[in-house]
């Protein structure tokens, strides 16, 4: 375990702790607040969409046709990624990759089981979700913590993942771009 | 052949017979190598392939639940005093053939999905049952998790097969990928199933658990209007 120990352990268990105390799906279909719009506004400005208007879905069948939208934008998902890609290459160059990855499986792991109970009980809360989606929602919500983590291990402040990740903190979940319209739930 | 012995607890391990410390060991370290495998040649590779933001994120849970089985059984096996090292890809231990071929497609993935996780889950309910309880009761955690792998296999089959060329490139996918499964099970005169069984550790032959999932990947397909090809010979 030497190699772990040459990770910034704190910026991990820093992102562990947000993680344990993030409001996680308890706003879904809530009326918007100044604050999910500030965190939208910043998360579409750091990934060079600003352009987007705001959209949002009231329940989870909406939710459901938004993440299935015919007209979903792949330059959406293709930035995220790119900027992920950009920062595990940062990360790999300061950190043991080992390490690195051993971390970020275990952040992940532990986030996992945490926001799948979470976004259950959203679930079963609203009513008309499909089973399937309660794993979708663990799945978007999991790798938000994992962008997260690889955003503060490169030292990147400036990064789209800060405000997606406060977006899913507030209880919200940023369901991607469909048109020209960033949908939240 | 005299009772099974019941191990409870990892403390109790320590004081088992070599034999069936050895063969705990050995099924530690498979189940977190092919996990950590599968998880980093198949499933993380897939998100990419998805077709829409919801099958990415919900490609996204599997592979993470994929790696926390590996993460599971290496946490289980570093309780038994297995060198972390020994439960990592590229140490040792070869790789099951599948493993070799890098996912090319989205289909590729449904049918790895459909077939090679109803494999998984075979070899997982061999475990559940297990004498040495530790291992019992990762199955058990284990097994919902695998199982609904095999329903999102089936759930995207469901909805590829509903035009003439999903169906065809599913098809083509399957007939890629399945004729590496059946060895899965290894060979028909394994020592080594012989002494898992023999300590009630696992519970049927090879042969007994390649015919099993002759029979449900034959159902699964014909389901879905599929069909299987010839397999290879087992290991």
């Amino acid at each position: 375990m030497s190699d772990v120990a040459a990770l910034p352990r704190t910026l991990i268990e820093q992102v562990k702790a947000e993680v344990r105390t993030a409001a996680w799906f308890a706003a879904l279909g809530e009326p918007l607040t100044d604050g999910d719009r500030a965190d939208a506004g910043a998360y579409v400005k750091a990934l060079g969409l600003d352009t987007l208007t705001l959209g949002l879905a009231h329940d989870w069948p909406e939710a459901e046709r938004a993440l299935k939208a015919p007209d979903w934008s792949t330059v959406w998902w293709d930035r995220e990624e790119a900027e992920r890609r950009c920062l595990l290459a940062k990360a790999e160059t300061r950190y043991p990759e080992r390490a690195l990855w051993t971390a970020l499986t275990e952040l992940t792991t532990e986030t996992g089981d945490i926001v799948h109970g979470k976004a259950g009980v959203a679930a079963a809360r609203m009513g008309g979700a499909a089973k399937a989606s309660i794993h979708v929602a663990a799945g978007a919500a999991a790798q938000a913590a994992y962008q997260l983590a690889l955003a503060r291990l490169a030292r990147d402040a400036a990064s789209p993942f800060e405000s997606k990740f406060r977006l899913f903190a507030a209880g919200r979940w940023p369901l991607g771009v469909a048109g020209s319209t960033l949908v939240l739930f | 052949m005299s009772e099974p012995i019941i191990v409870k607890t990892v403390e109790e391990l320590k004081t088992a017979p070599a034999e069936y410390r050895e063969a705990v060991a050995k099924l530690v370290i498979s189940h977190a190598i092919n996990e950590l495998y599968g998880a980093q040649v198949f499933d993380e590779p897939a998100i990419a392939y998805a077709p829409t933001p919801y099958a990415k994120w919900l490609t996204c849970r599997v592979a993470m639940e994929e790696y926390g089985h590996h993460v599971r059984f290496k946490q289980l096996g570093v309780q038994m005093g297995i060198p972390e090292e020994r439960m990592m890809p590229g140490t040792g231990k070869r790789p099951l053939s599948i493993f070799e071929f890098p996912l090319k497609t989205w289909e590729e993935f449904v049918a790895i999905k459909l077939l090679a996780d109803l494999a998984e889950i075979l070899q997982v309910e061999d475990l559940l049952h297990c004498t040495f309880h530790p291992l019992r009761n990762l199955a058990r955690a284990t097994m919902p998790e695998e199982r609904f792998h095999a329903q999102f296999g089936e759930d995207f089959t469901a909805e590829l097969i509903k035009t003439p060329d999903g169906k065809a490139r599913l098809q083509a996918a399957v007939n890629e990928y399945f004729p590496y499964l059946p060895s899965f099970f290894g060979g028909s005169k394994s020592k080594n199933n012989e002494i898992f069984r023999k300590w009630h550790i696992k519970q049927r032959t090879n042969d007994e658990m390649r015919q099993d999932f002759m029979k449900r990947a034959t159902e699964v397909t014909t389901k879905y209007g599929l069909s299987l090809p010839e397999a290879r010979q087992a290991a």
